[in-house]
């Protein structure tokens, strides 16, 4: 579970994030939705622990990350919105680095990779170098390596931006894996179908402030369109400075 | 039995960084060339220079002698011809052409009535045919002029003691001359750039990867991700810092071995020194270098870090290589006498260590000491730095 109590940020005189607050629960997968420059990037990086809030609160699997990151961090599987892999380490490397810097050794380290890299369909490319991956290929990759200690939360920043068909389907297959297997994912999108098709619980954010938090159910009816991108476009308009 | 207790977590996650940059690293094939081909080229150019200084120095020993009128000085010409190394030859037929066009170092012409003159103790005219313009010729003619003053001073002596007149009359002087001659002089400057050599290597050798892991770490969009591991971030500076200061160490041990390798091949008593290269003295360097390899790679990550770029951080390496060519480049041409003071100085400590050991006399341990500790005191300096800018989210984010 993570939960975000009226978090702040700012950039100089700016603030990105402006109050937001929202819980993601296990068994649940959390959209995270808005227009660029909304805030979810900045919102996601407090709650990964690579950016400091200046006010609020995280926490994750009820471990307070603000005064303990590596703990809360520990817990925390993700793909961050800079996802680069190393061109000259294999998949099955990039994989073992991060299970090692988790502390994960010996045949446990290994069984855990091989067994991610089978489930990710990624065994042809456990002893190639990243340097020649397609875009699919890395950011599949990179969700091995951030699921090598199975967290149990996921924060995918933008998972499937860019990629084609049908490595979209491979990573929604892993969403709806996740969500089945327990675990809480948090997801940030701005594409609606992809919302609409796997969360369980959509929070709209725009200008650094959540503006509707539900069901798509409940977010249709708030805004009263048959159509989640109708209502999106008018629950986010509401968060713009007029 | 007593089980060894498991490392903080910290370390191990230290020591997980350093091998994977260690790995990746020796991967990137073209960085590792450049390396190799900075670490090499210093010492076997020098090694190829103080070889051709040392043949050309065993030339002027051997010397060839074509003597004009050979018949008219019978005596001189066995005298000379029985002097080491010197080959009296039959002279060309023009001398004067055959030395212009460089065929001859020297040619000596003695005139018809050289043994007239000298039978009657008249001094007796020998012409010395040489080209001044030519400097490679100049420890030819050195050598026969030195032979000619040599046969002047034994014939006027037994000419004295013949007329009951004790020689050193004649000799109110006694000119001790102390020779440091060109060739030397030359030697001893190539052998002054070894301990710029292995400054230099404690750079380049950690450049490549204190680059790669901070700098280049961020360009490719691995940081960010890296950052989400539970990580301290001293972890993953000491892993990085140490991982490049391990490249370094290794450049500076193949630079000292090398150096030593050559100078084991280089013929240093014919250029005059009485000097053997042996483990001591390579001990001796390593001794002095490698605590220093710590500062570099901590100075190198610290600057890359704050770099923008890559490309940047390319320069900022370009600009702090200076270092230690300014510290090599000073020494060799402002000789000056070792304070104790230098050796709290890193850099200069090192290069004053290095070239003390290299002249054969090596200062006491607390030297050493000093210099080593300066030098990890300052390296925990930067990595501290290193620490603070990876805390610091403009840096990593870019601004």
């Amino acid at each position: 579970m993570i939960a975000a109590l009226d978090l702040k940020k700012y950039f100089g005189p700016v603030a990105a994030v402006d109050g937001v607050s929202f819980t993601a629960q296990d068994g649940q997968v959390t959209g995270l939705l808005g227009p660029n420059g909304a805030g979810k990037t900045t919102t996601l990086r407090m709650l990964y622990g690579v950016m400091r809030s200046d006010g609020g609160s995280i926490e994750v699997d009820h471990v307070d990350a603000t005064k303990y990151p590596r703990d809360a961090q520990a817990r925390l599987g993700v793909l961050p919105d800079l996802a680069g892999l190393y061109p000259r380490l294999t998949a099955r490397e990039q994989v073992r680095y991060y299970g090692e810097l988790h502390g994960l050794e010996g045949d446990a380290l290994h069984e855990r990779t091989t067994d991610l890299l089978k489930t990710l369909d990624l065994m042809h490319l456990a002893d190639r170098r990243a340097a020649g991956y397609s875009h699919g290929e890395r950011t599949k990759v990179a969700i091995a390596r951030a699921l090598v200690h199975e967290p149990q939360n996921v924060i995918l920043d933008e998972p499937t931006n860019g990629l084609d068909v049908m490595s979209t389907r491979a990573v929604r297959a892993i969403i709806k894996r996740l969500k089945a297997q327990g675990r809480c994912v948090l997801f940030s999108s701005h594409v609606m179908q992809e919302v609409s098709a796997l969360c369980d619980s959509i929070v709209v954010i725009a200008g650094g402030k959540v503006v509707a938090h539900g069901t798509p159910d409940e977010l249709r009816a708030r805004a009263g369109y048959d159509s989640l991108e109708d209502a999106f476009v008018a629950l986010a308009g509401a968060g713009e400075p007029r | 039995m007593r089980v060894p207790r498991p490392l903080p977590r910290w370390v191990r996650q230290a020591r997980v960084v350093l091998v994977k940059e260690l790995v990746d690293s020796f991967r990137d094939k073209r960085a590792l060339a450049s390396i190799l081909l900075g670490i090499l080229v210093g010492p076997l150019i020098t090694a190829f220079m103080m070889n051709r200084i040392a043949d050309r120095q065993k030339e002027a020993d051997d010397v060839r002698i074509p003597i004009v009128g050979a018949r008219n000085a019978p005596a001189l010409v066995q005298w000379l011809s029985q002097q080491s190394g010197v080959l009296v030859t039959p002279p060309p037929a023009d001398p004067e052409q055959a030395v212009r066009e460089q065929a001859e170092y020297v040619v000596l012409v003695v005139p018809a009535d050289y043994a007239d003159d000298f039978r009657a103790s008249r001094p007796a005219s020998i012409k010395l045919i040489a080209d001044s313009a030519r400097s490679d010729a100049r420890a030819q003619v050195e050598r026969v002029q030195r032979l000619l003053q040599q046969y002047n001073a034994e014939i006027g002596a037994l000419r004295l003691i013949g007329r009951g007149v004790s020689p050193a009359a004649a000799t109110p002087l006694k000119v001790e001359g102390i020779e440091v001659s060109t060739t030397q002089q030359r030697a001893a400057k190539l052998l002054s750039v070894i301990p710029l050599m292995v400054l230099l290597a404690a750079f380049t050798g950690a450049m490549q990867l204190a680059t790669d892991a901070t700098a280049g770490e961020r360009e490719r969009g691995s940081l960010e991700a890296l950052l989400v591991n539970p990580v301290p971030r001293g972890a993953l500076a000491l892993g990085k810092v140490a991982a490049s200061a391990l490249c370094a160490m290794l450049a500076v041990m193949v630079t000292a071995g090398l150096c030593t390798a050559l100078l084991r091949f280089i013929p240093l008593q014919e250029l005059g020194m009485r000097f053997r290269f042996g483990t001591p003295h390579m001990l001796g360097l390593m001794a002095a270098a490698l605590p220093m390899c710590l500062l570099t790679a901590s100075v190198q990550s610290c600057v890359a870090t704050l770099a923008k770029s890559f490309k940047e951080a390319q320069t900022y390496m370009g600009i702090l290589i200076l270092a230690p060519m300014l510290v090599g480049v000073m020494g060799t041409l402002y000789p000056v006498d070792h304070q104790p003071w230098m050796y709290g100085v890193p850099l200069l400590g090192q290069y004053v260590l290095l070239t003390s050991v290299l002249g054969g006399f090596a200062p006491g341990p607390i030297a050493f000491a000093a210099a080593g500790l300066t030098c990890v005191a300052s390296a925990a300096l930067m990595l501290r730095a290193t620490v603070a800018l990876l805390n610091d989210e403009r840096i990593v984010f870019g601004r």
